[in-house]
């Protein structure tokens, strides 16, 4: 039993490693040819903590940055995001799909069941981490790169042990819980945070040390690729990863197993409430049905209160009083920085030498588009072939609405959050300005929330569209996902090299802040281009939805 | 819409790849009848049942639904119809009334009468939510929502699945009223005893293949029965093979039960040509012996 269900679980979860092993070897491929050609003395000029941060090696050629970057960033987070994803399905997801208990119907324990599926992500990550490692040899190989002392291999040993970190960190939540967004939520939210902050409290003057109590800090606060397998950092989270396995055993074993899961909202409890009962039945009840929309909105609360929070305070609010404490030395250092390097973390403005340039590196290059992506690629991906995949799609079609009024309805959903986002960043990014006292323009963060909401949107119409066109909620979203990456990594090669810096033109990053809209204000050429597309892709899902069977299965 | 079919379909084909789900289906359901559509599972019912109502395309045929276009006009089909799917699934976090609601607010001019109507007859609790709700209760949500528009036609794909006997009866019930007030119900089941119960004309399925349309009263009048034949020995079944009529033939000790639909004098007379005949009684069929017979003649 347990070599089935280790064997079942390694078929199901086979393809999402491969497909992410092979891009980023292939995004590897890319990168190091680019970067071959650049003047890499740039890099070694680096502060330290800009190294860290950008996990570039001392001495680095371009070999090691194409390494460092693409595996530190891109690598680690794709790991681990498949490995929170393993984790958060192996008890969780097996529940919300009522299916543990047919599987615990079998003569075996919840021990060796669990252990199975341990035994399944461990493998798959370990191989996927080996697939990753052999790439970098084999890519410089066929490009005829010279690693030189980079220490490749215990890089891999690091990201393999991050990776499995993550992973238990989801399965142990989902054990104990049985809730499965919220397996994936916490892991995610604590890993795009520790990366975060493992790269920015070290430029504040005194907390250097702060960051050791940062999981991400184990993963490359030793700086792998330049020094070398550390076994402390290594031992920290090995032990903590094993801490976290018998921590799901024990949190399987003690409580009852779930059955299709229902989830209680902030207004389930209102309305449970004697007091609150009656406005939030109106609020629960008929106006959260009153439209397949208003619907839509309800289901994804959660989400959203996370990622708006999330933009408001941390990226938004204390970034202001941040930007402050950061040691002058090093914000004057940065000024001297060419403003391509910032590409590397999807800044299009001058470093951190101004709030509106740490800002936009900060929050609008990456984090404030996919604070938006998470609502709209959800709403996307979920809205058609969710229902498909929940079987609820035919009875939603048995009453008399349109396909297409369904796609627009779910895609003005979309549209509300990813504006309500943007809102959400625009408000703590104001107000984060004026606690530091930074002066950035109200009207400029607008336009900048602006243009990280239709960035978003487009990913989102996108994955609206593979949704439509497939009525499979895993190809939308893992489609989606690999087109972001590869337009992200294009953008960022595009404005490192001039030979091929109007490719960023086809990727949407390419009409976000390459006119820093946080300094000069809205650029309505690009926020109609964006817009258009946005548009046409959501034209394109209704015409191919239209045209479909329905499906019984995701 | 008296006067027309409430569900017509004209070679009516669907296939998934290469494999042939629907086959060249012609099938007329009358206004005002129970139809019940019997084939066991994989026989093609729901693959039909989805296709009339545009959730699928078919490859080939055309199907009308009171009058009008499966595809073309199927919103203005759906204003007119009530749909309980098979292995029905819904919103497992809204709550009964909550789905209710969603459903009566897209489809409008819902009577909330009719809906308590409904829930009291069919002991239903709306205030769970759906996803904590057995499966029979979570079906009477379903029945509920399917009824509560007083379709013209109502199209039910294993509906009783997971109700208990009392509630099953009711159900029944609901669906005599049904026609009786002039409407019309297609129920797919492979429950055959429901089917018996209510259904007027049934048509039977088999590999997506119509394999024949007749009424109940018809399809008994076929005179299927069971001829239970006892001896004052054991008697080789073998000599009752090949008397016109005989289906099949069961031996169990001084017993022979014969399936069969032909002369009584034939078969009395091979009983008592060479043995004691001490007792023999009839039985009408029940649709499970005349369905199994189709498909066996099928099947030969």
């Amino acid at each position: 039993m347990l070599t089935s269900v280790f064997t079942k679980t390694v078929r199901d979860r086979w393809r999402g490693m491969s497909i992410a092993v092979v891009a980023l070897g292939l995004g590897l491929l890319l990168a190091m040819s680019v970067y071959r050609s650049f003047e890499t003395d740039v890099f070694s000029k680096l502060p330290e903590a800009f190294r860290s941060l950008m996990s570039i090696p001392d001495n680095a050629d371009a070999a090691a940055i194409a390494i460092g970057i693409l595996y530190g960033l891109y690598g680690a987070f794709t790991l681990a995001g498949l490995a929170i994803a393993m984790g958060a399905s192996s008890i969780a997801g097996e529940e919300r799909d009522g299916t543990l208990g047919l599987l615990l119907g079998n003569p075996r324990s919840r021990t060796s069941v669990l252990g199975g599926k341990l035994a399944n992500m461990t493998l798959l990550v370990t191989l996927g981490t080996v697939v990753v490692v052999a790439a970098s040899y084999l890519v410089a190989g066929v490009l005829g790169v010279q690693l030189g002392e980079m220490h490749v291999a215990a890089f891999g040993v690091h990201l393999w042990i991050n990776t499995i970190f993550y992973g238990m960190l989801a399965c142990a939540i989902g054990a104990w819980t049985g809730n499965r967004s919220l397996a994936i939520g916490l892991p995610t939210g604590l890993m795009v945070l520790g990366f975060l902050l493992a790269g920015l409290l070290p430029l504040i003057e005194g907390w250097a040390t702060v960051p050791k109590a940062i999981p991400w800090y184990y993963f490359d606060g030793s700086d792998p690729l330049n020094n070398g397998f550390s076994l402390g950092h290594f031992a920290v989270l090995l032990a903590a990863s094993a801490v976290l396995a018998a921590a799901a055993v024990i949190g399987l074993n003690r409580r009852d197993l779930k059955g299709q899961t229902t989830t209680t909202s902030l207004l389930d409890r209102l309305r449970e409430n004697p007091m609150t009962r009656k406005i939030a039945d109106r609020l629960a009840g008929s106006i959260r049905v009153s439209r397949i929309s208003i619907k839509t909105l309800s289901e994804h609360q959660g989400v959203f209160v996370v990622a708006a929070l999330s933009m408001f305070l941390i990226m938004g609010v204390w970034m202001g009083p941040l930007y402050t404490l950061m040691d002058d030395l090093l914000l004057e250092y940065a000024e001297q920085l060419p403003e391509e390097l910032w590409a590397f973390v999807g800044s299009g403005a001058g470093g951190m030498s101004t709030p509106e340039g740490f800002y936009e590196a900060e929050t609008f290059g990456m984090m404030a588009w996919i604070a938006v992506m998470v609502m709209t690629v959800t709403i996307g991906a979920r809205a058609l072939a969710g229902e498909e995949a929940n079987r609820t799609m035919g009875l939603l079609l048995a009453n008399p609405v349109r396909r297409s009024t369904v796609v627009l309805e779910k895609t003005y959903t979309m549209v509300a959050y990813a504006l309500a986002v943007g809102f959400a960043t625009w408000a703590g990014v104001w107000l984060g300005s004026l606690l530091g006292g930074l002066g950035i323009s109200p009207l400029n963060i607008a336009a900048t929330c602006v243009l990280a909401s239709l960035v978003g949107l487009v990913f989102g119409g996108f994955a609206l569209l593979l949704s439509a066109a497939t009525g499979r909620v895993r190809v939308a979203v893992f489609g989606t996902i690999g087109l972001t990456l590869a337009m992200f990594l294009i953008n960022s090669i595009a404005i490192l090299n001039e030979t091929v810096e109007s490719l960023a033109l086809f990727t949407p990053f390419g009409h976000y802040l390459q006119n820093q809209p946080l300094s000069n204000g809205m650029d309505w050429g690009n926020a109609a281009l964006l817009s258009g597309v946005f548009v046409a892709l959501v034209a394109i899902a209704v015409y191919t939805f239209e045209r479909r069977d329905i499906r019984q299965s995701g | 819409m008296s006067e027309q079919a409430a569900i017509l379909t004209e070679k009516l084909t669907k296939h998934y790849g290469n494999f042939p789900a629907l086959v060249d289906l012609d099938l007329e359901v009358r206004s005002g009848e129970i139809f019940g559509f019997l084939g066991p599972n994989g026989a093609g019912k729901t693959t039909m049942i989805r296709t009339i109502l545009d959730e699928i395309r078919p490859t080939s045929g055309t199907a009308t639904i009171l009058g009008l276009d499966s595809h073309a006009q199927s919103v203005e089909i759906r204003n007119h119809i009530g749909y309980v799917p098979g292995d029905l699934a819904m919103y497992p976090n809204l709550t009964g009334r909550d789905t209710i609601t969603y459903f009566a607010n897209l489809r409008g001019g819902v009577d909330w009468a009719l809906v308590e109507t409904l829930s009291e007859r069919l002991d239903a609790d709306l205030s769970k939510k759906v996803g904590d709700l057995s499966s029979g209760n979570r079906q009477k949500v379903g029945l509920i929502q399917a009824f509560m528009n007083r379709p013209e036609l109502l199209i039910m794909d294993e509906p009783s699945s997971g109700l208990d006997p009392l509630v099953q009866r009711e159900f029944q019930k609901m669906m005599r009223e049904v026609v009786a007030d002039g409407r019309t119900v297609f129920l797919s089941s492979h429950t055959l005893s429901e089917v018996q119960r209510v259904a007027d004309r049934v048509g039977i399925i088999r590999h997506g293949k119509l394999i024949a349309v007749e009424g109940v009263a018809d399809l008994r009048s076929k005179a299927i029965r069971t001829v239970t034949l006892i001896f004052d020995e054991t008697v080789d079944g073998g000599i009752f093979v090949g008397v016109p009529g005989v289906r099949d033939v069961r031996v169990d000790n001084h017993h022979v039960m014969v399936s069969f639909d032909g002369q009584m004098e034939q078969l009395l007379g091979v009983a008592t040509d060479a043995h004691r005949l001490l007792d023999i009684s009839t039985q009408e069929a029940d649709l499970e012996e005349i369905f199994l017979t189709y498909y066996e003649e099928v099947q030969a």
